[in-house]
C-alpha cells in the first residue's frame, strides 16, 4: 500500500510537471504568434509596415507602440480572441502557401470597406478607454457623444472617422474642407454656341469648368432585360418598348473640376439649415443658387481629383448642380430620367453590356468561379470595375467609348438618375411610351450603372439600384445630417444631361 | 492512472461541497427577500454613504466662484459637512458680492481671506483655482459653469458645481467631456441637485431599482411656485452689470427657470426611472415677470428613449397653487415625494420612508450639507465621484424643454444634443450689450 501511494504520488508530480511545461510552450508559442515580428513574417507588405510606423499608433509623442494584434485581433483574454486568432492565423497561412504575394492590391485593404473586417472595434476601445482627453473640440465632443448615443444602433465603428489611425495615408484627412481647390486654367467669358445637333463643349462663364456634351439622337429601344438574360433580377421586368426624344448627355460623369468650380461659387456656410437653402433654391426669380456647405473630410477619399468623377455628394446637391449650370448657360441642365439613361449606355445594342459577351463568363459569381478566376478579356478595356479598379474609380481616359461616344455608363461609379426607384416601374409604362418617367413619389433614386467595386453581373444594362439614404448617412454627426454630402457611401456620382434648345432643328 | 483516481475522489468531494453550498446559498438568498424583479442589477447603481459628518482627514483647502446667495450657502454647508476645512479663496464678478461673504465668513467662521486670494471679474474663477484649492465652489451664474468646470478639471481642482450645469447645447457637451476628464483623474464632482443627498430619495432610489414598482411606465414632475426675486436697474448699472445682478430672470444666464429650477424634478424622473428623454413637446408663456426676457411658464411632455412619457410642468407666479414634487408610475405600483412613499396597484402603501427611525439614527438631514459630506469623504478618501454626467443629461432635457416652448416645434435629443446653440455671449464685459438679442421667444410663426 505505502509503495503503491509513492508510486501515485510520483506519478501525480509528474503529471503536474509535464501539465505545466505543456502550458508554458503553448503559451508562449500562444503569445510569439500574436508578436509584431510574428505577422510580419508571413504579411509580406513592406508598405503597411511603414505606413503603420507614421502612424500616431507608433509615432506618437508618448513614445508607445501600438502591435498589430491589439487592433486586428478582438481584445486579449476574450474568447472571441482565440476564436478570431485560430481563424485569421488559418487564413492567412492558406494564402501564403497558395496566392502571390505580389497581386495582392495592398492599398485596397486599406478602404473602410475592408479594413472594417479586419480591425475589431472593440479592441479600439479596450485601449481607448477615455473618448473626451483634455484639449479635445467641440467638434471631437460633438462627434463622440454622437458615437457614443448611437453605436449600437448604427453599429458605427471608430475607423469610419479615424482610419488612418494605424495606417498613415497622406490622402487621407480627418478635417474640414475649407476652400475648393484652386483651380488653373482659362477662364470662360460666356456659354458655348450650340446652333445644330451635335456633340459640343460647354464652357461654364466665369469658371475653368468646360464639359463635353455628345448629342445622343433619340429612338426606341426596349427597356429592362429579357426573362433569360444571365443574373437577371425580378426589378428588370416587364421589358417593354419606349421612345425617346434627342438630348445631349456629358460624356463622362462630372468631374472633380467641374464640381469644384460649382461649389467654390456657390458654397453655402457651414450648417445653414436645409430649409434656408431649399427656400433660396425654390424661389421663381432665383439668380443664384445655394450650393453645397463644406463636407465633414475630404470628399475624394485622397484618390485624387482633376477629371477623375466627383463622388459622395448628394442627389440634391447633383440637382443643384444642375440648377446652377443652367443659370449660368442658359440652357436648361438636368439629371436623365432612367430610361434616357439606359438608352444611352446601350448605345443602340439589347445585349447585356453594350460590348460583346456573355454575363456569365465576366462574373465572379457562379459554380466553381470561386477557384477559377473569370475570363476578362472584351471587358477589361470598356469598364471600371471589381477585377481591374484598385478599389477605386478611375480617371475617364482608362476606358473606351460606347456607340454613342459615352464613356463610363458601365462601371467606375454609381449615376444619378431623376426617377425615383420602384421595383415594379416598368409595370406602369405604356407599351411604345414617349420620354417615360418613374414614379411621381417615393423614397429614394435610381442609380444606375455600377461601380469600381461591382461584379460583372451587376455592370449589365439592365441593372438597376438605388439610393439607400439614411444608410449612407449613418456617420454623419451633424444635426440635421449634411444634405449635400453623404458620409458613408463613396462611388456615387452623377452625369448631366442638356434638353435640346428650342431655335435647333434636329433632322 | 493513480493520480487520476485522486483527482476524481477529490472532484466529486469538492463538486458535492459545493452544490450543497450553492444550495444552501439560494435558499438563504431567496428566503430573506421575497421574490421581486430587480430595475437593476444590484452593485450598478450608486447609493451614498450618508453619515452626518464627513470623516477627519487632512486641511481641504476651498475656492469660491460666485459668492451670491447660492455661494454664502454653500460655505455655510461645507464648515457643516467636515471639520479642518479652509476657505482660501473667493471670485465675484462684482466687488460688493465678494466683501460681504469675505466678512460673513471672518464673523461665523473666524478665517480670514487675504486681499491677494480675492479676485473680481470674469475671468476671477481662474485665478481662484490657481490659488492652491483643493475643492472649488462653483456657484456663479449657471452660463459660466461649463468653463469653470472645465478650468477645475484641468488644473486637477475637485469641484462642487451648482445646478443647472449648462444652460445650452454647446455648454452640455463641455460639461460631458469634461466629467470624462475629471473621471480619469480620479477627481470628485458633485451637483447641486442635492435630492440625490437626500435620505428619503436615496431610499426610494434603493427600493425603486430593487423593483419594487417594477418597469417604469410613466411620471409627473411639478415645480410651481410663486414669483421669484428681480432686481431693478440701478443708477449706473450697464446692460451686463444689470443682467448679471438680476441673473434669474434672463434666459441667456440662467437657462430660465424649467432650467435653473425645475431640472432638479425631471432629473428625479430620470434618476429614479434610468430612462433618457428622446423627445420633447411643450409650450410656455410670460404673463406676470417683471423684468428680464423669461418666460413664467412651460408645460412639457417628454418622451423617453422606449415610449414611456413623463409631464413637467413648472410656473413661477404668485397666488397660484402650488407644487413641487416628483411621481413615478410604474408596473407593481408608484412613488411619490409628496409623502415620500410607495404605493401599490391598489392605492395600499408598501413602503414610507420612517422619518422618525431616520431622526433617531441621524441628526443631519439636510441635503445641502450631506452633499458635502459625501465630496469630503471621496476627497479625503482618495475616491472619484462623477455627478456631472447624469446632472448635464438631466439639465439638456430641461434645454430641450425650453427650446420646444421657444419655438412651439417639438425637439429631438439627437438635434439638441448636436445644436450649435450657444449662450455665451461673444465677448464678456461691463458695459452696453445688444439688447435686442435678449427678447422673449415667440413660438410658432402665425400671427
Amino acid at each position: 500500500m505505502k509503495t503503491s501511494s509513492k508510486t501515485h504520488f510520483l506519478a501525480l508530480l509528474a503529471g503536474i510537471v509535464a501539465g505545466v511545461s505543456l502550458m508554458i510552450v503553448f503559451n508562449t508559442a500562444w503569445t510569439r504568434s500574436s508578436s509584431n515580428e510574428s505577422c510580419m513574417s508571413c504579411h509580406a507588405h513592406p508598405e503597411s509596415d511603414a505606413s503603420w510606423k507614421q502612424s500616431y499608433h507608433y509615432n506618437n509623442g508618448s513614445g508607445t507602440m501600438t502591435e498589430c494584434a491589439a487592433c486586428h485581433l478582438p481584445p486579449k483574454g476574450t474568447v472571441k480572441y482565440a476564436a478570431a486568432k485560430a481563424k485569421i492565423g488559418a487564413k492567412d497561412i492558406w494564402a501564403y502557401v497558395t496566392k502571390d504575394l505580389e497581386s495582392i492590391d495592398w492599398d485596397s485593404k486599406g478602404e473602410l470597406e475592408h479594413a472594417q473586417t479586419i480591425v475589431y472595434n472593440e479592441s479600439c476601445v479596450a485601449c481607448h478607454v477615455n473618448l473626451f482627453p483634455e484639449g479635445i473640440t467641440d467638434d471631437g465632443i460633438t462627434a463622440h457623444l454622437y458615437y457614443e448615443d448611437n453605436v449600437e444602433k448604427l453599429d458605427l465603428q471608430c475607423i469610419s472617422c479615424h482610419l488612418d489611425a494605424g495606417h498613415y495615408n497622406p490622402n487621407y484627412k480627418h478635417g474640414t474642407l475649407k476652400d475648393a481647390p484652386k483651380l488653373s486654367g482659362v477662364i470662360y467669358e460666356k456659354a458655348a454656341e450650340v446652333t445644330e445637333f451635335r456633340n459640343f463643349t460647354e464652357t461654364v462663364p466665369g469658371s475653368t469648368a468646360a464639359i463635353s456634351m455628345i448629342a445622343v439622337p433619340g429612338g426606341e429601344f426596349y427597356i429592362g432585360s429579357p426573362e433569360d438574360e444571365p443574373f437577371r433580377k425580378a426589378d428588370e421586368g416587364p421589358r417593354k418598348m419606349v421612345k425617346v426624344s434627342p438630348f445631349f448627355m456629358g460624356e463622362v460623369e462630372v468631374t472633380w473640376n467641374q464640381f469644384w468650380a460649382f461649389y467654390s461659387e456657390t458654397m453655402s456656410e457651414g450648417r445653414t439649415p436645409p430649409s434656408v437653402i431649399y427656400a433660396n433654391n425654390t424661389r421663381e426669380d432665383i439668380d443664384a443658387v445655394s450650393g453645397p456647405t463644406p463636407p465633414f473630410g475630404i470628399p475624394d477619399q485622397g484618390w485624387g481629383m482633376g477629371d477623375r468623377p466627383a463622388i459622395t455628394m448628394t442627389h440634391y446637391a447633383a440637382e443643384t448642380f444642375c440648377q446652377w449650370l443652367s443659370l449660368k448657360t442658359g440652357r436648361h441642365y438636368r439629371l436623365p430620367t432612367e430610361a434616357e439613361w439606359e438608352y444611352a449606355a446601350r448605345g443602340g445594342t439589347d445585349t447585356p453590356y453594350f460590348f460583346e459577351g456573355n454575363p456569365k463568363k465576366f462574373s465572379e459569381k457562379g459554380f466553381l468561379k470561386g477557384i477559377f478566376k473569370p475570363d476578362t478579356t472584351g471587358i477589361d478595356g470598356y469598364v471600371v470595375y471589381a477585377l481591374n479598379s484598385s478599389n477605386r474609380s478611375q480617371e475617364p481616359s482608362e476606358v473606351k467609348a460606347n456607340p454613342f461616344g459615352l464613356k463610363n455608363m458601365l462601371g467606375n461609379v454609381l449615376e444619378y438618375c431623376s426617377d425615383y426607384y420602384a421595383e415594379d416601374a416598368y409595370a406602369n409604362l405604356d407599351e411604345g411610351e414617349l420620354d417615360p418617367k418613374g414614379p411621381s413619389e417615393g423614397e429614394e433614386y435610381v442609380v444606375r450603372g455600377g461601380l469600381y467595386n461591382s461584379d460583372a453581373s451587376d455592370l449589365r444594362c439592365a441593372a438597376r439600384s438605388c439610393t439607400n439614404h439614411e444608410d449612407w448617412l449613418k456617420t454623419d454627426p451633424q444635426n440635421p445630417k449634411s444634405i449635400w454630402w453623404y458620409s458613408d457611401m463613396k462611388g456615387i456620382g452623377f452625369r448631366v444631361v442638356c434638353d435640346v434648345p428650342e431655335n435647333i432643328d434636329i433632322k | 492512472m493513480a493520480n487520476k483516481e485522486i483527482n476524481r475522489r477529490d472532484f466529486l468531494q469538492m463538486s458535492g461541497m459545493l452544490g450543497l453550498g450553492i444550495a444552501g446559498a439560494s435558499t438563504l438568498l431567496s428566503s430573506c427577500s421575497p421574490k421581486q424583479k430587480p430595475l437593476r442589477e444590484a452593485g450598478t447603481y450608486y447609493i451614498p454613504e450618508l453619515p452626518d459628518k464627513a470623516i477627519d482627514g487632512k486641511e481641504i483647502k476651498v475656492g469660491v466662484i460666485g459668492c451670491g446667495g447660492r455661494g454664502s450657502g454653500a460655505v455655510k454647508n461645507v464648515f457643516a459637512a467636515a471639520d479642518n476645512v479652509k476657505i482660501v479663496a473667493l471670485g465675484d464678478t462684482f466687488a460688493d458680492r465678494l466683501e460681504k461673504l469675505r466678512a460673513n465668513i471672518k464673523e461665523n467662521y473666524g478665517q480670514e481671506i487675504p486681499d491677494e486670494n480675492c479676485f473680481v471679474g470674469f475671468d476671477s474663477y481662474k485665478n481662484v483655482i490657481d490659488a492652491g484649492v483643493d475643492y472649488v465652489i462653483c456657484t456663479a451664474p449657471p452660463v459660466f459653469r461649463p468653463d469653470h468646470f472645465k478650468y477645475a478639471t484641468e488644473k486637477g481642482v475637485h469641484s462642487f458645481l451648482e445646478k443647472p450645469i449648462a444652460v445650452d447645447p454647446k455648454g452640455y457637451r463641455t460639461v460631458m467631456a469634461t466629467a470624462r476628464q475629471a473621471k480619469a483623474k480620479n477627481l470628485v464632482v458633485v451637483c447641486g441637485t442635492q435630492r440625490h443627498h437626500q435620505r428619503p430619495y436615496v431610499q426610494a432610489f434603493e427600493k425603486i431599482s430593487q423593483g419594487m414598482i417594477g418597469e417604469i411606465t410613466g411620471g409627473n414632475v411639478y415645480w410651481n411656485q410663486g414669483m421669484l426675486w428681480y432686481k431693478n436697474r440701478e443708477k449706473g448699472w450697464s446692460d451686463m452689470e444689470w443682467m448679471i445682478r438680476d441673473w434669474v430672470n434672463w434666459k441667456w444666464l440662467s437657462g430660465d427657470h424649467i432650467v435653473e429650477q425645475h431640472v432638479h424634478n425631471i432629473d428625479v424622473f430620470l434618476w429614479m426611472s434610468g430612462l433618457k428623454v428622446a423627445k420633447a413637446t411643450g409650450f410656455g408663456a410670460r404673463h406676470r415677470r417683471i423684468t428680464g426676457d423669461q418666460y413664467d411658464m412651460f408645460s412639457i411632455d417628454f418622451e423617453c428613449e422606449n415610449g414611456v412619457h413623463f409631464h413637467s410642468m413648472c410656473r413661477q407666479i404668485d397666488g397660484c397653487s402650488n407644487m413641487v414634487a416628483e411621481e413615478v408610475f410604474g408596473t407593481k405600483g408608484s412613488w411619490n415625494s409628496r409623502d415620500h412613499e410607495i404605493k401599490d396597484l391598489q392605492g395600499n402603501v408598501i413602503w414610507k420612508y420612517d422619518k422618525e427611525a431616520e431622526e433617531a439614527l441621524f441628526e443631519q438631514h439636510n441635503p445641502y450639507v450631506l452633499e458635502h459630506v459625501d465630496a469630503i469623504n471621496h476627497i479625503r478618501k482618495g475616491e472619484g465621484l462623477d455627478e456631472a454626467t447624469d446632472c448635464a443629461v438631466s439639465c439638456l432635457a430641461g434645454i430641450m424643454g425650453r427650446e420646444s416652448a421657444y419655438t412651439g416645434n417639438t425637439v429631438t435629443w439627437d438635434e439638441m444634443s448636436q445644436s450649435d446653440l450657444d449662450y455665451m455671449p461673444a465677448e464678456l464685459k461691463i458695459g452696453p450689450m445688444d439688447m435686442s438679442d435678449y427678447v422673449l421667444k415667440t413660438p410658432g410663426t402665425a400671427k
